[in-house]
């Protein structure tokens, strides 16, 4: 019996040992910056969750125990670089992606992807992580909410922030006319090439890209208008059409015209100009 | 390439060097303000250079100024679709204009030997820096649509951090090469223009449009004079 006593209490020392250790380690470790939190926000949270599953990109739940430290530093510096040079597990990344390249972050430093990866690790421990995906309506769509969204989409709508109508830098097939703007993508299949719903209304509320980035993140899209541009885009791809041709030419043609009708109204305008100037003028006072 | 040296060094750099040699070219050589008129060398294909790059020019010009005033103007109008599309072809359209009132005039310096005797190396810069410039712009309306838009939200604010000592070259670091390379020359454009024929856009004299007709009146008997001689 008292031996018993005494392989139990060597079983509590052990494990109370080891706890307090562990304890330590997990001390020794910072907790990640209200700074680095933002910059997940801002910069990665359009694309992945932590926990939350898979929007454009994958779920980075546990993305330390897929892939060494050294393997994701080098993808998150330079996405395109890695999967161009033909590394297999990249390449299965850019297969699920369906082809879209991960933007990289520019002029990302490794320090800054180090903070990012120990963020990832310690809220991929988290109870209630932080990035478990945004939270959207799920309600079902309505054709209100697709109305509402091509108001917004082509400006006839303004959006509560102030943020620019869609229209100005994106086109869709089903526009008509000279289409929408060639800034950025044309957006006619985006609802399936993000893969639906969640990614999209993910991908609107913090738009990554370069150009969108300062400019959402000073006027940011509601969860009302984010909810009615889904439902816009996703009757917009299950129209069915195909990427709109751009409308370049008749753009070109149409304006070369009024160049030529104006060259025409200036000849007009000025049709008296090789004739006599002063003896006009001279007629003129002495009548 | 360093963004902020592209788009906040090199704008306050060319502004300064705008304000300081304008300002004291005007009060050194004072009647050098012009543009050495050659209407009298040649005026009919003066005529189909000067007009329509006159024309397209400075209503394009007027467009971008209003654009940066006021952006949220811009992007009311255009919050209309066929009004977007009138605005962006109108656009064009003075941008074509532009392009060939300004081969006109190269073609012209190129051609005429009197003409050409009195063109100097600064305007052939000015020439083709304009030429740059005109080519890049109507780039950008054809392949990165719709400018006018675009420039309310993004250009705008970026030139108003500028304005406002503050700058802030994120939302133009993004933009694709042709964009970047319309805007930075025209910062060389402000930059040379107190050294080029360019002073006189500062000297136009607009009051001719309101003065009344002058009629000049010769009281002499030319043929006497020439005889004379």
């Amino acid at each position: 019996m008292q031996s018993n006593n005494h392989y139990l209490l060597a079983i509590i020392l052990t494990v109370a040992g080891s706890s307090v250790l562990a304890g330590r380690s997990a001390s020794a470790q910072q907790p990640p910056s209200e700074e680095t939190i933002a910059f997940f926000r801002q910069n990665c949270y359009s694309c992945h969750t932590i926990g939350g599953g898979r929007l454009a990109g994958p779920d980075l739940k546990d993305v330390s125990k897929r892939k060494d430290r050294s393997w994701l530093l080098k993808f998150v510096m330079d996405p395109k670089g890695v999967i161009d040079s033909g590394d297999p597990y990249a390449q299965k990344i850019f297969r699920e992606a369906r082809g879209v390249y991960m933007q990289a972050v520019p002029g990302i430093q490794s320090s800054r992807v180090e903070k990012l990866l120990d963020l990832i690790d310690a809220e991929s421990e988290a109870e209630s992580p932080l990035f478990a995906g945004v939270q959207i309506d799920d309600r079902p769509l309505t054709a209100a909410d697709a109305d509402l969204g091509r108001q917004l989409f082509s400006g006839l709508a303004s959006f509560e922030s102030g943020a620019p109508s869609c229209i100005s830098c994106h086109t869709l097939a089903s526009l008509g006319g000279l289409g929408g703007g060639r800034l950025g993508p044309d957006l006619t299949t985006v609802y399936s090439r993000l893969e639906g719903r969640k990614a999209l209304a993910a991908w609107l509320s913090t738009p990554p890209t370069d150009i969108m980035k300062p400019l959402f993140a000073r006027h940011p899209i509601s969860k009302d208008e984010n909810l009615a541009l889904v439902a816009y885009l996703k009757q917009v791809t299950e129209q069915g059409t195909e990427e709109a041709e751009p409308s370049n030419m008749s753009f070109l043609l149409i304006a070369s015209l009024v160049a030529a009708l104006s060259l025409v109204l200036i000849d007009f305008i000025w049709r008296a100009r090789y004739r006599a100037v002063r003896r006009p003028l001279v007629e003129a006072t002495t009548r | 390439m360093n963004e902020f040296l592209l788009f906040a060094v090199v704008p306050y750099l060319s502004m300064a060097i705008f304000f300081i040699v304008t300002i004291q070219r005007y009060r050194q050589r004072k009647f050098t303000y012009s543009s050495l008129s050659s209407q009298f060398l040649e005026n009919k294909q003066h005529f189909w250079g000067s007009v329509p790059f006159h024309f397209g020019l400075l209503l394009t010009l007027a467009a971008h100024v209003g654009a940066f005033l006021l952006p949220s103007w811009v992007l009311t109008w255009n919050s209309v679709p066929w009004r977007l599309f009138l605005i962006e072809i109108t656009g064009l359209a003075l941008g074509i204009l532009t392009l060939v009132g300004l081969i006109n005039i190269v073609m012209r310096r190129l051609n005429n030997s009197k003409v050409r005797l009195v063109t100097t190396i600064g305007d052939w810069v000015v020439y083709g820096l304009l030429l740059i410039q005109v080519a890049t712009g109507m780039g950008i309306a054809i392949f990165h649509g719709w400018g006018s838009s675009w420039f309310a939200t993004s250009a705008a604010p970026w030139l108003w951090s500028l304005v406002t000592l503050q700058p802030d070259v994120s939302t133009m670091a993004a933009m694709p090469a042709l964009v970047k390379m319309h805007v930075l020359n025209a910062f060389v454009l402000i930059g040379v223009f107190p050294f080029t024929r360019l002073v006189h856009v500062l000297v136009v004299p607009n009051h001719y449009i309101w003065r009344k007709t002058q009629v000049v009146l010769w009281n002499w008997d030319r043929k006497s004079i020439r005889n004379r001689g």
